[in-house]
């Protein structure tokens, strides 16, 4: 009997017990499991689940539990990162993130008519950007793919050795919304509009976790942000 | 000059209205709910006394920014970049599910953005961020212009600042 853990929001699957409140005996094998089961917090579907391994931490956060009294003093003398934006050429639309984001810090702090700046400079830039080819579901799963392999494992690396707690914190949601992102859209590829007939698309406007359903979850299950602050995804027409 | 200001949650407010009786300077009673700043003198009274816990004290002046390695940055930027392209292919995609994407990319792409140096639109590197605007051609700078005059950048090892 083993279990089966969500990557997104850490339920757990045992087939020991199974689901018996949603029809699924206790004894009920993962594989037995119709392919179109959904993780019964967040929605994610079966390929986002990991099997319970009895593996000990990674070697990532036992480093940081070591180091995490380094003398501040220490810490401040550190290279710091000014301008680190400017040894390469920045795109139009990642000036249009560092816009938006700066505009988020103004707001949290009540600072609406810099906020308003920042925002219209976001906007500004976001126009700017061409449109990329190809514009289809496959190149999105590509890149999300090869966040997923490589380019989180190195960053996690990179922040666990410093310890960086803020930016293992950011990697750490955004893995795992990342990961829901993959699973929504490999259902896409394969179910296509049927999966969105009847059902509403909401976003965590704080972490950008994505949830499919009539109405958004209580707790966003990968930041716990109360559902008030999920917002609905209106569809466009093409 | 006080040394904080206070500012109410209209979420929270639950118009219990103590902060109208305890402000020494009128600055809470407005007709749009939002502390005038002007009045107010960041003395905290109406904030101790809110029983909805919805007016806190921002501070006028923030704390230096958090360090942070270049190594960390620049693998959070490669994750930045990666999120940047996902949200322009996706808002090419019609649907619900093509806009929620792009939304999130963009959420995520934000919040990496800001463990990545801008966390606070106050620091050094924002400033030399908007700096390095005023070169670009179309840039809208009277925005840019009004945002640099507008903020009160840190200054590196500022005692006052920390």
């Amino acid at each position: 009997m083993k279990q089966m853990v969500c990557s997104v929001c850490s339920y757990t699957y045992d087939e020991a017990k199974g689901i018996p409140e949603a029809g699924i005996a206790p004894g009920t094998k993962w594989e037995e499991l119709s392919e179109d089961w959904k993780c019964p917090w967040c929605g994610a579907g079966k390929d986002a689940f990991r099997e319970k391994t009895e593996k000990p931490e990674p070697a990532a956060s036992k480093a940081s539990s070591e180091s995490m009294h380094k003398a501040p003093a220490q810490e401040a003398q550190k290279g710091r990162t000014e301008g680190a934006h400017e040894e390469r050429e920045l795109s139009a639309m990642e000036m249009s993130i560092i816009c938006s984001n700066l505009a988020r810090g103004c707001e949290k702090q009540y600072l609406f008519e810099e906020m308003e700046g920042f925002q219209k400079l976001a906007e500004f830039f976001r126009r700017k950007a061409e449109p990329e080819a190809p514009a289809n579901v496959q190149a999105i799963l590509e890149r999300i793919n090869g966040d997923l392999s490589e380019r989180y494992p190195a960053a996690s690396d990179a922040a666990s050795m410093e310890p960086d707690r803020g930016a293992l914190r950011a990697l750490v949601w955004s893995e795992k919304v990342t990961r829901m992102l993959q699973s929504l859209l490999a259902r896409y590829e394969t179910q296509g509009d049927r999966m969105l007939e009847n059902t509403g698309v909401f976003v965590c406007t704080i972490c950008g976790f994505v949830y499919i359903g009539g109405t958004p979850p209580e707790l966003c299950p990968v930041c716990k942000v109360p559902g008030w602050r999920f917002e609905k995804a209106e569809r466009r027409v093409s | 000059m006080a040394e904080k200001y206070a500012v109410r949650n209209l979420r929270l407010c639950t118009k219990d209205c103590l902060c109208l009786y305890v402000c020494p300077t009128g600055a809470t009673d407005t007709e749009n709910s939002i502390i005038d700043t002007e009045k107010c003198i960041g003395c905290g009274a109406c904030a101790e006394a809110c029983p909805s816990a919805a007016i806190s004290m921002v501070p006028k002046k923030m704390p230096l920014q958090q360090p942070k390695d270049e190594k960390v940055t620049e693998a959070l930027w490669k994750l930045i970049r990666s999120k940047a392209h996902v949200e322009n292919l996706a808002s090419q995609l019609p649907g619900s599910l093509g806009a929620a994407v792009e939304k999130s990319s963009r959420l995520m792409a934000e919040d990496l953005c800001r463990e990545a140096g801008y966390m606070l639109p106050q620091s050094g590197n924002a400033k030399a961020f908007l700096e390095s605007l005023k070169k670009i051609p179309d840039v809208p700078s009277e925005i840019v212009e009004r945002l640099l005059d507008a903020i009160p950048f840190q200054e590196e090892g500022d005692p006052n600042q920390e």
